[in-house]
């Protein structure tokens, strides 16, 4: 739909420059779809709503009558469980890690659903590329490994990191310093801006190759020209529509994975 | 000289990629390495090799945002 919207704000006939002002413009809906109260719904919110929806409609028709023989659909789902239960949850944190598995799955599929709302014709819009939703998501993270690690090893969680025995007495106050600062500055932020940045990137790649595409077939001048100008550029979109595709999945799996080896590092902090 | 037009945060932006696109050469092509030198570790590889990816990737990232932040 962005695309649309961008090109139908271009004035085909003057030149063929048609960039949004600004790019914060492809990212952002002002105007309330509809208003409860004072809580204005804007695209993002109800989208953040449609995905959360689509989340619990796939846990409910997978499994909501427990077959010895499953229908397609329910082995489908049954695999995703048991990828993030199996490899994610127990592989990187341990045996103790089936604990963790309704939040890493939890995770693993809205951010699967928002990140493939880039590629659904008519949304078109990549949820994770507002800042707001990849942070919370990664403030959830950073809350849960903080507890786990000062409920399962007390203040020794901070203790061995601050002052960390392994290094020598001359370094260790800086070794302690980057640290702390890695531990609880540096991982929620990094975790937030790779799965932000990367949608950001993908949306804008997309809306600018397809966006292209469809203003050189819609400018003035000569059909040929035209086409042999835009036809390349669409198809050039289309193919980076796949690779969005892989870039989407990937870094769902990312987020958990990376998610599961923070927890990883506070049940197990000596390894 | 004719004077120079453009965004500075562009070659920024430049600059972030360089380091990290290094890196990541560095880590797919080792992990290639030992998944061909221990097939049965393959998948051990791979996920070692994601998470390193995902590591080095996120400086070129923030290098990206920056860029239109700036």
């Amino acid at each position: 739909m962005d695309v649309l919207i961008l090109a139908s704000e271009c004035d085909p006939a003057t030149e063929i420059i048609c960039a949004p002002e600004n790019v914060i413009e492809l990212f952002e809906f002002k105007e309330a779809l509809f208003s409860i109260g004072p809580l204005d719904f804007t695209r993002t919110v109800v989208l953040t709503f449609f995905a959360m929806f689509i989340v619990l409609a796939l846990f409910y028709f997978g499994f909501r009558r427990a077959r010895v023989v499953p229908t397609k659909f329910g082995v489908a789902m049954e695999s995703v469980v048991s990828f993030v239960r199996d490899d994610l949850a127990k592989g990187t944190i341990g045996p103790e890690g089936s604990r963790y598995t309704p939040y890493l799955l939890s995770i693993f599929m809205f951010i699967l659903v928002a990140n493939l709302f880039e590629l659904t014709p008519g949304i078109n819009f990549p949820l994770t590329s507002r800042m707001a939703i990849p942070l919370m998501l990664a403030i959830f993270t950073w809350l849960i490994f903080v507890i786990v690690g000062f409920t399962k090893n007390g203040l020794h969680y901070l203790f061995d990191i601050v002052w960390p025995k392994s290094v020598p007495l001359a370094l260790r106050w800086l070794v302690g310093l980057i640290e702390f600062v890695s531990v609880f500055l540096l991982r929620p932020i990094t975790l937030a801006v790779r799965l932000f940045a990367n949608l950001v990137a993908g949306h804008l790649m997309l809306t600018l190759l397809l966006g292209s595409g469809w203003v050189f077939f819609a400018a003035v001048g000569d059909i040929g020209v035209r086409s042999v100008i835009g036809l390349p550029w669409f198809l050039f979109g289309l193919g980076i529509f796949v690779f969005e595709f892989v870039v989407a999945v990937l870094q769902a799996y990312i987020f958990t994975l990376l998610s599961a080896v923070y927890i990883q590092t506070s049940v197990h902090p000596e390894h | 000289m004719e004077e120079i037009k453009g965004a500075i945060a562009l070659i920024g932006y430049g600059l972030a990629a360089i380091g990290p696109g290094i890196g990541i050469g560095i880590v797919v092509g080792n992990a290639i390495q030992a998944m061909a030198r221990q097939p049965e570790a393959a998948g051990m590889a791979r996920t070692t090799m994601f998470l390193g990816i995902a590591f080095t990737e996120a400086l070129a990232l923030i290098g990206f945002v920056l860029f239109f932040i700036a």
